[in-house]
């Protein structure tokens, strides 16, 4: 079983996932937290605390995977996944430094004045996005549940820059594709689940 | 309490107002408003009476910015109004703020919307001027 739970900023839609996981998880497998945010600062230590007390007592593995989720699939086994969330594990991957890519990035922003520099960096963006719906297809293929958090991002109608934009892309392109592959798709709205698929 | 969601020009106002019948003496607009004076004038004739608290979202930016407390703001609001047709913007769909202060008050918006939702007897999201009733 997978499932799409997807809302705004402080929709409620990590407390509505975490109670979704943790009704499925009822036969015995171990329960995962796959955390993708990378923590900068204070106010991502708050935001991480508030969730560790969320989850306290609910009996979850914390993995913390910020991008490369397809690397954790091996050691996972059988289990029940809550992956947390997309927006980050895309930005992670997109915005990545130049080491963690083997010199790609590097290459991109040595030729930043280059005519073919954008071309080179949309079809690394391309690349990424095939990337991760792989990596979350096999961590859906080898574990028993698989409960994955996205964001809505897409309604503030403002014209950012175009890295932002070719990001925005990316993540409705792979929103749609979760949705495509998932049993259940819910939108939290204040707090409401409402389910769209 | 009913409590009205969605984005803005949604048509949540022109929703409630024909869905309710409410007049427009009984709107109270926080985009405008005063906000401390009208807590602070506490009207007890209003607490029974079925009035719309339109833009709730700009009573949280306004006493964020201010620095007043919204959390004891929202408490008396739930406590003393049960009747009333509450309205309020979605902003949290969107990309994360770069400017901080901006990132915690759509942060909190949203908080303080779940809050609000779960002492609704009602709860209704209108998109298109279509609304759906979602608790």
């Amino acid at each position: 079983m997978m499932i799409l739970v997807y809302g705004g900023s402080g929709s409620g839609k990590s407390a509505f996932a975490e109670q979704r996981i943790t009704e499925l998880n009822d036969s015995g497998v171990p329960l995962y937290y796959l955390a993708t945010m990378q923590v900068y600062g204070n106010e991502d230590r708050e935001r991480v605390r508030r969730h560790r007390m969320l989850r306290k007592d609910k009996g979850f593995i914390t993995l913390e995977q910020p991008r490369d989720i397809g690397l954790v699939v091996d050691r996972l086994g059988k289990g029940d996944v809550l992956l947390e969330c997309m927006s980050n594990l895309v930005a992670n991957e997109m915005f990545r430094t130049e080491e963690a890519v083997e010199g790609l990035g590097e290459k991109l922003d040595d030729n930043a004045n280059d005519e073919h520099y954008m071309d080179d960096k949309l079809i690394f963006y391309k690349c990424l996005v095939i990337k991760i719906k792989n990596d979350i297809a096999a961590l859906n293929k080898s574990c028993d549940n698989l409960v994955v958090v996205s964001n809505n991002v897409f309604e503030d109608g403002i014209k950012y820059d175009k890295s932002t934009m070719e990001y925005i892309k990316a993540l409705g392109d792979i929103n749609r594709y979760l949705a495509g592959l998932s049993d259940e798709v819910w939108e939290v709205v204040a707090g409401i689940p409402i389910r769209v698929k | 309490m009913i409590l009205v969601i969605g984005g803005y020009a949604q048509g949540k106002l022109e929703y409630v107002k024909s869905k309710y019948g409410v007049s427009d003496e009984d709107i109270y607009d926080f985009e405008k408003l005063d906000y401390p004076d009208f807590f602070l004038n506490e009207n007890e004739a209003l607490f029974e009476k079925q009035i719309v608290l339109n833009n709730i979202n700009c009573l949280i930016k306004n006493s964020v910015k201010d620095g007043s407390n919204i959390d004891d703001l929202i408490e008396k609001l739930i406590a003393d109004y049960p009747n009333a047709i509450i309205i309020t913007d979605e902003v949290g769909n969107g990309i994360v703020p770069v400017e901080k202060n901006e990132r915690l008050l759509r942060e909190k918006t949203g908080r303080i919307q779940c809050l609000l939702a779960e002492n609704a007897n009602e709860v209704i999201r209108v998109v298109c001027g279509i609304g759906q009733k979602i608790k």
